[in-house]
């Protein structure tokens, strides 16, 4: 029960207020005929899509693959990117010699790689993972190597002078020191995994939530396309929250200075 | 100069700590090497505080470097009870000019001070160890709090308090208190003098505050130029223990001051 007073006294009410207004006020535009489009559904109706389609349980089996490949293809780019951007970030020789084609390969969109993971993979997870994982790794290996290269010299010295090993400076001078990068590196890739994944889906594995919008929008139910789509925010809004809150509770101090950076 | 402390094994040691010969650092640059100490010799005893005393720019803190095993010289020889330094020294801890950088900020100040220790030692050992080091610095109310949340006088006494909790032989100072202000700094300078008079422990403290290379000293060795030398060594003879008011006012304080003023002077229009 102190939970929910806690969640209640914490909720931006004002915020919801705006968001609340927001629907309101297209429910009315539609209703009262001011705006007129054939396929736009007024929030009511896409209400009701949303209530058929967890009644069913066809929105539950979507978000389930879909959540599947967000978590999978992000935890692949963690430990990608976190392996890599550690050695980048410790030998500045390595990082002299990939800086180039990172920044070659980095600023290319990534759903570029779609057509490429069809041909490879066809119309599978493999293919979606292979387009989630590879632009989700830069978020974590630039923050990570940025994060490593920037541990100040003084810590070095502190664990040498203390007779660290320097698999022991590893672990208990550079990984805490680099954190707080290392997660906004993973935040950041998070939010870009969901979009990828729901992209791969409408283009090429025909499943999860991205393909649903699409099947909806061709089988003209405008209701539930928005439906799927509100799904999908909502998706993107409790992955976030859940981060935040592992984030939280696994590292307090990080978190804290987290939050002063965000 | 003081007896080591009891329970020490001293009978069978030397009496030296740190011995130079001759010893120079050069790094390499551009245009060649370059040198930043030149043929520095000198020794540290066991119980001994030696201060550094010398403008900047004159190799201080490389000096505290190389004894302490982080850069090795290029030139001459560098013992440490009796044998060449290979690495940072066993029972050498250096305490550093830039506590902000040098405390681990993620880590609450009884972790930061039980961080040499870990790994080497069991849980209680270090609790303890850790109780006792923050009660010499006096901040045993402040183990649960973060480095950033003390003033800068605070964090310097956690780190002092990590490298104490080691039980070091030896404490390398690197200008520990030239970022504080007065009063803080002359509490710190007494509550080195009892530490040192508590533990035992040799030191080697570099400064470029010739009064507090006075006060602190047994024997005040002046460095200057660029490479950094040491030109002349000055035995302390000033009664113990020291206070900051009575110290300060004896004749013997202000002569060693200006014959240090002299000495540094000297130095840097060579």
């Amino acid at each position: 029960m102190p939970d929910v007073g806690r969640f209640l006294a914490r909720a931006n009410w004002p915020g919801l207020c705006t968001i609340a207004l927001g629907f309101l006020l297209w429910e009315l535009l539609l209703r009262a005929g001011l705006a007129h489009y054939q396929n736009l559904p007024p929030p009511s109706a896409i209400a009701g899509g949303l209530l058929e389609i967890t009644r069913n349980g066809q929105l539950l089996a979507d978000a389930l693959h879909t959540l599947r490949v967000v978590l999978v293809g992000w935890a692949a780019a963690l430990v990608i990117g976190v392996a890599s951007g550690l050695v980048l970030g410790v030998s500045a020789t390595l990082r002299n010699y990939s800086l180039a084609s990172i920044e070659v390969l980095r600023p290319m969109p990534g759903i570029a790689f779609a057509p490429v993971a069809l041909l490879l993979f066809g119309f599978s997870l493999q293919m979606e993972l292979m387009v989630v994982v590879l632009p989700a790794l830069w978020p974590v290996l630039i923050n990570t190597m940025g994060a490593v290269a920037g541990v100040h010299a003084r810590l070095f010295d502190v664990g040498r002078t203390f007779r660290l090993s320097g698999a022991e400076i590893l672990r208990k001078v550079m990984l805490p020191a680099a954190l707080p990068g290392v997660l906004v590196g993973a935040r950041l890739s998070l939010t870009l995994a969901l979009v990828l994944a729901v992209v791969a889906e409408m283009v090429g594995n025909p499943a999860g939530l991205g393909y649903a919008v699409v099947r909806e929008q061709q089988a003209m139910r405008p209701d539930l396309l928005f439906a799927y789509v509100v799904a999908i925010g909502a998706l993107g809004v409790g992955l976030n929250a859940a981060l935040t809150g592992a984030v939280a509770w696994l590292f307090p101090a990080a978190a804290g200075r987290l939050r002063e950076a965000a | 100069m003081n007896a080591a402390g009891p329970g020490r094994a001293t009978q069978a040691e030397p009496d030296l700590v740190f011995s130079c010969r001759d010893a120079s650092v050069e790094f390499a640059h551009q245009d060649g090497p370059r040198r930043i100490l030149d043929r520095i010799s000198l020794e540290l005893r066991r119980g001994e505080f030696l201060t550094v005393v010398g403008p900047s720019g004159t190799g201080k803190t490389t000096l505290l470097r190389l004894l302490g095993g982080l850069t090795p010289s290029t030139q001459g020889a560098v013992q440490v009870n009796g044998r060449p330094i290979d690495g940072p020294p066993a029972g050498v801890v250096i305490v550093f000019q830039d506590y902000s950088h040098a405390l681990l900020q993620w880590r609450t100040v009884a972790r930061n001070v039980a961080f040499g220790l870990e790994g080497k030692l069991p849980r209680a050992e270090i609790a303890a160890r850790v109780d006792d080091a923050l009660r010499l610095v006096r901040l045993e109310t402040h183990k649960d709090d973060h480095p950033w949340q003390l003033s800068g006088g605070m964090q310097q006494r956690v780190q002092i308090a990590r490298a104490l909790a080691l039980r070091p032989a030896v404490l390398l100072m690197d200008e520990p208190f030239g970022a504080l202000d007065a009063m803080t700094k002359a509490a710190l300078q007494d509550e080195l003098l009892r530490l040192r008079d508590a533990t035992g422990s040799s030191f080697v403290f570099v400064t470029h505050d010739i009064e507090e290379a006075v006060y602190l000293g047994d024997r005040v060795a002046v460095i200057t130029g660029a490479p950094g030398h040491i030109g002349r060594t000055v035995a302390v003879d000033l009664p113990k223990p020291r206070d900051q008011i009575v110290t300060r006012q004896l004749p013997r304080f202000l002569e060693l001051r200006y014959l240090l003023h002299q000495a540094i002077g000297q130095g840097t229009h060579a």
